[in-house]
């Protein structure tokens, strides 16, 4: 039996090397200065988060999921979200 | 409630074992703890993990996580092909997902002994510290993906055998492994 291609998991698939091709981009535009950075470090943590959103609702096949695993798994992104950026900046108030 | 709204209802589905989730949930909650304490700790002594995190290749890293990327595409085309019925097709693509994850081993064996050759063992500094036991604890999540991935095979080997359920459960396992990956490269190789 021949399955269909499915073009929106491929979409998907671009989006996310897109995505990580990203950090290169945000690599090369400090690489004159590699110093710490609140917003490269704020900003490579929130696409990471959206990408795993994206793993969930797509790869994963959450966006047909009931529900409550819809909203358990956005939670789950948003818990580690708050967790991250927690950590960090009491780590950086103790500095 | 529509017919149309009805119908939707009925085809939303816990994809795979509602055990193999709380597994997933679970396994990210003690992830996030580690990246907690390594970004804590990267906070409070920002210069040295930069020193340390020079070493790293950034495009080994960005090859390491699209060849992932790639191995969870292909588990997603396997579990629609089970569905469909086209368990050779299927097959195929779990073939494939374990030649990338091969590549993935292969390439981390190799960054693993580049660093140590550069001296950088799990015990020169917080970051290798953090770095070798983030990987290392990944990696061996990859090892039983290929005990997963040979669940599959043997499932799909046979129409007696074959449960959908099952290879939707292997596959969310993979996922997992995969998505982890994105938050451990993201943390390691790029934050400032």
């Amino acid at each position: 039996m021949k399955v269909e291609f499915n073009k929106r998991l491929l979409v998907v698939w671009l989006i996310l090397a897109s995505l990580t091709l990203a950090y290169v981009w945000i690599d090369h535009s400090v690489d004159g200065s590699p110093r710490p950075s609140v917003v490269i470090t704020s900003s490579v943590i929130v696409i990471a988060l959206v990408k795993v959103r994206i793993i969930f609702r797509e790869f994963m096949e959450v966006r047909q999921a009931p529900a409550l695993l819809c909203r358990l798994t956005d939670a789950w992104v948003v818990l580690i979200g708050v967790s991250l950026f927690t950590c960090y900046i009491v780590g950086l108030m103790g500095k | 409630m529509t017919d149309v709204a009805e119908t939707n209802k009925r085809a939303r589905f816990v994809p795979g074992q509602p055990d193999m989730w709380a597994f997933v949930l679970f396994e990210t909650l003690v992830f996030t703890a580690y990246f907690g304490f390594y970004l804590f700790y990267r906070a409070r002594s920002p210069e040295l993990f930069l020193h340390s995190q020079a070493q790293l290749d950034l495009r080994v890293g960005v090859f390491n996580t699209l060849v992932l990327l790639l191995s969870s595409w292909s588990v997603a085309r396997c579990v629609q092909s089970s569905r469909a019925g086209a368990y050779r097709a299927a097959l195929r693509d779990v073939y494939i997902t374990a030649a990338c994850a091969a590549v993935f081993l292969s390439s981390k064996m190799f960054e693993w002994a580049r660093l140590v050759r550069l001296g950088d063992g799990v015990d020169s500094n917080d970051f290798s510290t953090y770095y070798f036991f983030l990987t290392g604890i990944h990696f061996v999540h990859l090892l039983i993906g290929f005990v997963v991935l040979g669940i599959v095979v043997y499932q799909l080997r046979s129409p007696e055998r074959r449960s959908q359920e099952l290879v939707e459960t292997c596959a969310t396992y993979w996922h997992t492994v995969d998505f982890l990956w994105v938050l451990i490269f993201a943390l390691l190789y790029v934050v400032r």
